[in-house]
């Protein structure tokens, strides 16, 4: 089969300015809402699923708060009995990974003048907890000192906080349990729910919030030991009234919790996107429509109509391909990485390679879909009918 | 042997309840290298006559051999593969792509040969020094009258170098003095590269160009006119 000249294809899109424009903008805003709804459900299964470590990691937590750290409620005791009875779990310089955490959801204020509570995601550690988190890492400042009213913040802290990223560097404070905090350092740990949390000493929590004796969880690192054998203790100390679960398998169920979000998301942005579809099906059927008799005029000179079909489908993929990738331009540039809100703190639009394709194919397909029918159906007249149409 | 020959050659149309017949068991032969005026009133069956030996539509019966090949019998692709090689069509339109400049517009039906850029350009080159427009070859058709428009179209229907013109009322759309000048350029193509032409007009001035004139009525060719003036009519209608 012969084929039309590309250039016949792209010349054809400067026929008519608004067309174009019409083409470039659907094209555009179809791959920023795929990448919006895509990065969304990227950033979020990302952040609840991915993280370094998480498969290696078992959460010691209270039976019956098996999906939510935050209502969880052990002994204190629970992290000497679990390092002492679990062999293999990992040791550096002699220290064993196991960290006694405190997670809470609390309000804190900006300053004691204040009368906002802003919702912030806290977790009470000791230093071990950098280690069995292997995903943190301190990019700034140091590590809050006990006793010393001190605490660090994660990355995306400021978006749970809903409060400008400035407003927690090095040195500024938060209030709670009547007193202000200083922030002494700064962490990342991307895509997690940690990189929205904020980090201070577990017994300055414990004292804060009046829970001496107890943790909400502690937070094992297997070595050569199994989960079986974390859960084999857990299971037979009934009177700690403890349940193990692996950090992945408790992060997939908070997942599965959004899921019905996360489909709510897709379906909206489909629906949406298939309105640009249905809006450039419109103009092509306009754009094809006035060129019938062209068409009729290649198929007298021996063309064959999948010839002027492919060719017309190049010319709506062109201006799609063009639309994309503004929209991809511009969705990478305002989209990545912006942090959004959720129960669990915050967590950052994620636009990675696999999102942006699927973005990219999705404005591609309006070119695809957009062109096909309109040019079957320019197609669908007879010659010598073509020929007579104005 | 004729390069045309239509036997009993039959087109209908249907349309709701009513069968329309714009040809109706028409037999004709044309010679190679005649030029050939189809005349008759709005219906008569010119243009669908026209069309179906430009194999752009087929009869519903009869036969239609064009050089030897019954062209009702072959495919759509075989047919449009045929008429690129074998047809070349000028519009009342001209139906130049406006997106394209003159010389791409004649380049367009050699891309579905296989020819060299270099052939190609050559080809298209002397398409447009034969009809007098090669110094506008650099232009888009917005940027020509229509007489040059129509040059252009028919340096397209050449440039292949088909054995068969047809034309559509290629003087339509013309004024007075670009129809003449487009008529002598068709009459020159006609004597100096032996092409065929068939023409269909309502221009009676048009047929003055044509070596034979033939009436259609009612789907049937009427009489074989113009052959006193022309003296010429051997093999056109019988």
């Amino acid at each position: 089969m012969r084929q039309l000249p590309f250039e016949y294809a792209y010349r054809n899109l400067g026929r008519s300015r608004v067309r174009l424009i019409a083409s470039l903008t659907g094209s555009a805003l179809v791959v920023l809402l795929v990448l919006a709804s895509a990065g969304f459900v990227r950033g979020m299964q990302l952040t609840l699923t991915q993280h370094e470590g998480i498969h290696e990691n078992v959460i010691i937590l209270g039976t019956g708060s098996e999906e939510a750290l935050e209502r969880s409620q052990i002994d204190a005791s629970v992290e000497t009995i679990m390092a002492a009875s679990v062999p293999g779990l990992k040791k550096e310089a002699g220290v064993i990974y196991a960290s006694p955490e405190i997670n809470m959801a609390l309000p804190v204020r900006e300053s004691a003048e204040s009368d906002a509570d802003l919702p912030a995601v806290m977790r009470g550690v000791r230093p071990v907890a950098l280690l069995v988190h292997s995903a943190v890492e301190i990019v700034e400042g140091r590590a809050p000192n006990p006793g010393e009213d001190e605490l660090m913040v994660g990355a995306l802290a400021h978006a749970a906080l809903g409060v400008p990223p400035d407003r927690l560097a090095l040195g500024r404070t938060l209030h709670f349990d009547n007193r202000d905090w200083t922030i002494s350092g700064r962490f990342r740990a991307p895509n997690t729910v940690m990189d929205a949390e904020i980090w201070l000493p577990l017994t300055d929590l414990q004292i804060a919030t009046k829970r001496e004796a107890s943790l909400s969880s502690v937070v094992l690192t297997l070595d050569t030991a199994g989960f079986a054998d974390v859960d084999l203790i857990a299971k037979s100390r009934l009177d700690l009234e403890i349940t193990a679960m692996r950090e992945a398998e408790y992060y997939r169920s908070i997942a599965a919790f959004y899921r019905p979000i996360r489909i709510m998301i897709i379906v909206t942005a489909s629906l949406i996107a298939l309105g640009g579809l249905l809006g450039g099906l419109n103009t092509m059927y306009a754009s094809f429509a006035a060129r019938v008799r062209e068409v009729g005029m290649l198929q007298a000179l021996g063309y064959t109509r999948s010839a002027i079909v492919l060719n017309l489908s190049e010319e709506s993929l062109f201006a799609a391909a063009c639309g994309a990738l503004i929209g991809a331009t511009i969705g990478i540039l305002m989209l990545d990485g912006l942090s959004l809100r959720f129960s669990m703190g915050a967590f950052a639009l994620t636009l990675d390679a696999p999102v942006v394709l699927v973005g990219f194919l999705g404005g591609l397909s309006v070119g695809v879909v957009g062109a096909i029918p309109p040019a079957i159906r320019c197609l669908r007249l007879p010659i010598p009918e073509a020929l007579k149409s104005h | 042997m004729s390069l045309i020959e239509c036997v009993n050659l039959t087109r209908e149309y249907r349309k709701g309840e009513n069968i329309i017949r714009p040809l109706d068991g028409l037999d004709l032969e044309i010679e190679a290298g005649d030029f050939l005026a189809l005349m008759g009133p709005s219906g008569s069956g010119k243009t669908t006559l026209l069309n179906l030996i430009a194999g752009i539509d087929s009869p519903t019966s009869g036969s239609l051999v064009i050089g030897g090949v019954d062209i009702s019998s072959l495919s759509k692709r075989r047919l449009a593969a045929w008429r690129s090689e074998n047809i070349g069509y000028v519009f009342q339109l001209y139906n130049l792509v406006p997106v394209l400049t003159a010389f791409e517009n004649v380049e367009l039906p050699l891309l579905l040969q296989k020819l060299s850029t270099k052939e190609r350009r050559a080809r298209v080159g002397e398409a447009l020094e034969m009809v007098g427009i090669a110094d506008r070859h650099n232009h888009y058709p917005r940027q020509l009258s229509g007489g040059q428009e129509q040059r252009v179209a028919i340096a397209r229907a050449i440039v292949t170098d088909p054995a068969i013109l047809v034309a559509d009322e290629p003087t339509g759309d013309l004024d007075k003095p670009s129809a003449k000048s487009v008529m002598l350029l068709l009459q020159r193509l006609n004597a100096d590269l032996n092409k065929t032409i068939i023409m269909v007009t309502h221009d009676p001035h048009t047929t003055e160009f044509a070596k034979h004139t033939l009436h259609l009525e009612k789907g049937r060719l009427l009489e074989q006119a113009g052959v006193a003036e022309s003296g010429v009519g051997e093999g056109a209608g019988r």
